[in-house]
């Protein structure tokens, strides 16, 4: 647990602690039932307005607790960047019933593993836990919800870790901040969409006692809350569990959402950045992905597939195998720092890869637009088709197992947090299955156009330049 | 209605509970047990082993062939061919194309994962249950009858050379490159990074070579675990793989690697943060200590509540990822703590790193403590054998080394048997801050004189 924000060059996400497995990536995972398996879902909500989902599995003998949150760093105050992931630190300091490092030591000293993660729209506090520690899980997280006990002390700690944090990923790694931090701030225009999300160090420095507690009073409200336990459960025993535990904190009003929304684009952006630390050139292009849960974005889903997801994909046999410009070529909707569900606002796709000196940004984007032409220009045959469908469903089968049941767990919350309506687990592949090839066609010619897209260029060791 | 009335006490209690200073956390309930999934293993006659593991209800199978083949087998000439030879395995076979296989295998769900490391090369898909089958005979055919193609190597070189330049910018790469370099000399595992010049030296003849040298079916086992009809699977395994030649025989080579209590540093001019590599050879999986040093090394370093995290990160907050593990090999092993520190704490966080060792070494822990980092040992342990990955993964080690499948039934009941004092012993024994090697990637100029005090200094 308690990964680091970047893993293995991979995807990434922001977490509290520094050290095994993360949780986010994953840019599979489609289609939900088939061939009559089912992801075992309840749903209820207490009359303090949490949203409580329960999801039977008894593989193994633990159970895992996901308590997520609907606040994520794109609508953090905007003098504080950087403060939705550190005040997700300050989670972990302290409450009413437990001091700094003893919801830790609870969790591990009871056989358990447990992170949080600050994503663009939610941020998330879980346990994997043996199944019987249930009910001692279930107090720990109410205890935090229900206030935090908290000194300058622990918030000067978790400012100098939280510095720590982005040094580590960002300023003094090679490729820190690229593309999953630079992207949305070269490619959206609305300061909600497109801040430095893991924070100005200044801005991390300046927060202070009373930022923490306006915060928690605004944003950690079990009305503005999604409450998941899946694995080794008794549905019947866990919902009482978690009523005699969340039951009894207040719900309080919620702000209003600021206004999200991006101006259109009208045409191509491009950017280059300079990374001393850099020794090969990198690249990354992103477009903007049609509005969750809409037909085309579940047609974009597809489009994902084909082009850039496996070794069968355009891009891959394109820019690695026929003219190998690079080694690799990944990319994924909310690439990075999610997946293609769990978000809700504005979002990428972005794809990155790395190349060398002698090979131009231009001739690299001539070969890219080649192979999103052939989904532009002509209709995508039906075994191809299928085959996009096969890779979705299998990798989101993989992403339910993912993390000892946390990818399921994510699912759910995010379904219940932005959709309300969590069974949409086992629908999600009928969506996808309902795209025509024509639809196919109708999002590509939209939303991949050249004009829709941004493209950032790293260049090694020189000084910034703008272009 | 007898039940509602139960439920208004109980919450009664709860407001009354709250005017005591502390809520105590509620106990839980009875543990269950942990059952190790069952398997059916055997063996070839080409000397070729097969565990079957049915496991869990996801419709999904994983096959994996792991050889023992890798860095190990190279020379100081080669290093990283183990890795080319991986690569040019995913270019095709005598029959099928390598885009070819992409798609196959993309069409069931999966792909061709071809992992090579010091000990083992690893040939692998993950596909929908159905195809469990298809994916062993393509797998086979993969190591079999691979083409080795004239066509692909250049490209494949310039890919090593490019991704060789990109890791060994990292800081934490290059604390590992010196690290190695110190403990291992120029045995295999001393070699981290090839220069350019060796992989641009690279012929098809030298892969070919690696190839012939070193795979066939006595250096393999499969493992296939997850959801399949056990007689197809194992029918499509003895008609894909019965007839690969047996090939040559596992070779060892067991290092002995050295340490003494110097400090590396690697200059990285302009370093916001130090990274920090130090530790020693130690005692390996077969070793009578090894669960004892494993338990010592959570509850000194290798989880969030240890000791070095609880000071150096949440105390001190000179750090965000500390962490000690122990990174083992074939008939090797050693301890390390590594943590990418604020430069200006560079020494601070050495000064804590050794008190806590010196603190562990001097005194047992109390039995609370080492309670919980039991709890934490047993409780990881049933994690990591709760997916088709991590059960592959447990017992190729338990393969890699030696061990007995009596090590994973017992491992529970094993771990909560250490005591403090043999916490302290292993401590003293196996985590010897006098020898300790430690390498220090960072600003020269800032951080030569805070380290210069902890052992002499070479650059």
């Amino acid at each position: 647990m308690i990964g680091s924000i970047l893993q293995a060059g991979k995807p990434l996400l922001v977490v509290a602690f520094g050290t095994a497995a993360m949780l986010a990536a994953c840019s599979g995972g489609g289609g939900g039932k088939t061939g009559g398996f089912t992801v075992p879902v309840e749903y209820h909500k207490l009359a303090n307005g949490l949203k409580v989902v329960l999801s039977e599995d008894h593989t193994v003998p633990t159970v895992t607790v996901a308590v997520y949150y609907n606040i994520g760093f794109r609508i953090e105050p905007r003098e504080r960047t950087g403060f939705a992931h550190l005040f997700e630190h300050m989670m972990f300091q302290g409450s009413e019933n437990l001091g700094k490092m003893e919801f830790v030591r609870l969790i591990q000293t009871n056989g358990g593993t447990l992170n949080g993660s600050t994503r663009f729209d939610f941020t998330n506090y879980f346990e994997i836990v043996p199944s019987h520690k249930l009910e001692t899980i279930l107090w720990a997280e109410a205890d935090r919800m229900s206030g935090l006990a908290i000194d300058q002390d622990n918030l000067t700690n978790q400012q100098g870790v939280v510095i720590n944090e982005v040094k580590v990923n960002v300023l003094n790694t090679p490729y820190g901040g690229f593309p999953w931090l630079d992207m949305p701030q070269y490619a959206f225009k609305n300061w909600y969409n497109s801040h430095n999300f893991y924070g100005d160090l200044d801005d991390i420095e300046a927060a202070d006692l009373g930022d923490v507690q306006s915060f928690f009073d605004t944003f950690y409200s079990p009305n503005n809350a999604a409450l998941v336990i899946a694995g080794d459960l008794d549905p019947a025993e866990a919902l009482e569990l978690a009523k005699k535990y969340f039951g009894p904190i207040s719900a309080v009003d919620l702000p209003d959402k600021p206004d999200l929304s991006k101006p259109p684009q009208t045409e191509e952006q491009r950017f280059s950045k300079t990374d001393t630390l850099a020794s090969r050139p990198a690249l990354a292009f992103a477009y903007r992905v049609p509005e969750r849960m809409t037909p085309e974005w579940y047609a974009f889903g597809i489009l994902d597939q084909i082009l850039v997801q496996g070794e069968d994909s355009y891009l891959h046999n394109a820019l690695v195998k026929r003219s190998g410009l690079t080694g690799s070529v990944s990319g994924g909707i909310n690439f990075a720092l999610g997946n293609k569900y769990n978000y809700n606002g504005p979002m990428l796709w972005t794809v990155s890869l790395f190349h060398d000196s002698e090979t131009s940004v231009d001739s690299i984007m001539k070969l890219v637009d080649s192979e999103v032409d052939r989904v532009r220009d002509s209709i995508v045959g039906a075994d191809e088709l299928d085959r996009a469908l096969i890779k979705l469903r299998s990798g989101f089968y993989d992403y339910l197992e993912y993390y000892s049941g946390m990818g399921r767990a994510d699912l759910l919350a995010c379904f219940a947090l932005f959709d309300d309506d969590p069974g949409l687990i086992n629908r999600i592949e009928e969506g996808f299955r309902e795209v025509t090839p024509e639809l196919l066609q109708k999002t590509a010619r939209e939303y991949l156009a050249p004009s829709q897209r941004t493209v950032l260029e790293l260049l090694p060791g020189r000084e910034l330049e703008y272009r | 209605m007898f039940k509602i009335i139960i439920l208004a006490v109980t919450a009664l209690c709860a407001m009354a509970v709250y005017a005591l200073p502390k809520e105590t956390p509620p106990p839980g309930g009875e543990p269950k047990k942990f059952v190790l999934p069952s398997r059916r293993t055997f063996t070839l006659e080409n000397g070729l082993a097969v565990t079957l593991v049915p496991f869990g209800s996801t419709p999904k199978v994983a096959v994996e062939l792991v050889l023992a083949v890798g860095n190990i087998n190279e020379n100081e000439d080669q290093v990283w061919l183990a890795d080319l030879t991986g690569m040019m395995l995913e270019e095709g076979t005598t029959s099928l194309g390598s885009e070819q296989i992409a798609e196959k295998i993309a069409g069931m769900g999966g792909q061709l994962d071809i992992g090579v490391g010091p000990d083992q090369t690893t040939v692998m898909a993950d596909v929908l249950a159905e195809f469990g089958s298809e994916a062993v005979r393509i797998i086979a055919d993969v190591v079999r009858n691979p083409l080795l193609p004239t066509s692909e190597i250049e490209r494949l070189k310039n890919d090593l050379i490019r991704r060789a330049s990109i890791q060994r910018s990292r800081a934490q790469s290059q604390a590992l490159e010196k690290y190695r370099e110190v403990l291992y000399g120029n045995h295999p595992y001393g070699r981290v990074f090839p220069s350019e010049n060796i992989l641009q030296s690279f012929t098809l003849q030298d892969v070919k070579n690696f190839y012939g040298e070193n795979f066939g079916a006595a250096r393999a086992r499969l493992y296939v675990a997850g959801v399949f009809d056990q007689k197809s699977m194992e029918a499509s395994i003895r008609e894909s793989f019965s007839g690969w030649e047996s090939g040559p025989a596992a070779t060892a080579n067991i290092p002995s690697p050295e340490s003494k209590r110097e400090v590396h540093l690697v200059n990285r001019p302009g370093a916001v943060q130090s990274t920090i590599y130090m530790g020693l050879p130690t005692i390996g999986p077969r070793h009578e200590d090894w669960l004892e040093l494993n338990v010592t090394n959570f509850l000194l370093g290798g989880m969030f509540a240890s000791r070095i995290t609880a000071n150096i990160r949440e105390d001190k907050g000179y750090t965000y990822s500390p962490r000690s593990s122990i990174s083992v090999r074939y008939g090797d092993a050693y301890w390390a703590e590594t943590a990418d520190v604020t430069t200006e704490v560079t020494g601070e966080a050495l000064k804590e790193i050794f008190y806590e060792i010196d603190r562990l070494q001097g005194e047992p822990p109390s039995a609370e403590e080492l309670q919980g980092v039991q709890n934490y040992a047993a409780g990881r342990f049933v994690l990591q054998n709760s997916d088709r990955g991590g059960i592959i993964g447990m017992l190729a080690y338990l393969d890699l080394h030696g061990l007995p499948v009596s090590y994973l039934e017992n491992y529970t009941a094993n771990v909560m048997k250490i005591t403090p004092e043999q916490v302290q012993a292993a401590a003293r024994n196996y985590i010897r801050d006098t020898e300790m090697t430690i390498v220090v990637v960072g600003d020269s100029a800032a951080i030569a004189e805070q380290i210069s005090r902890f052992g002499p200094v070479v650059q």
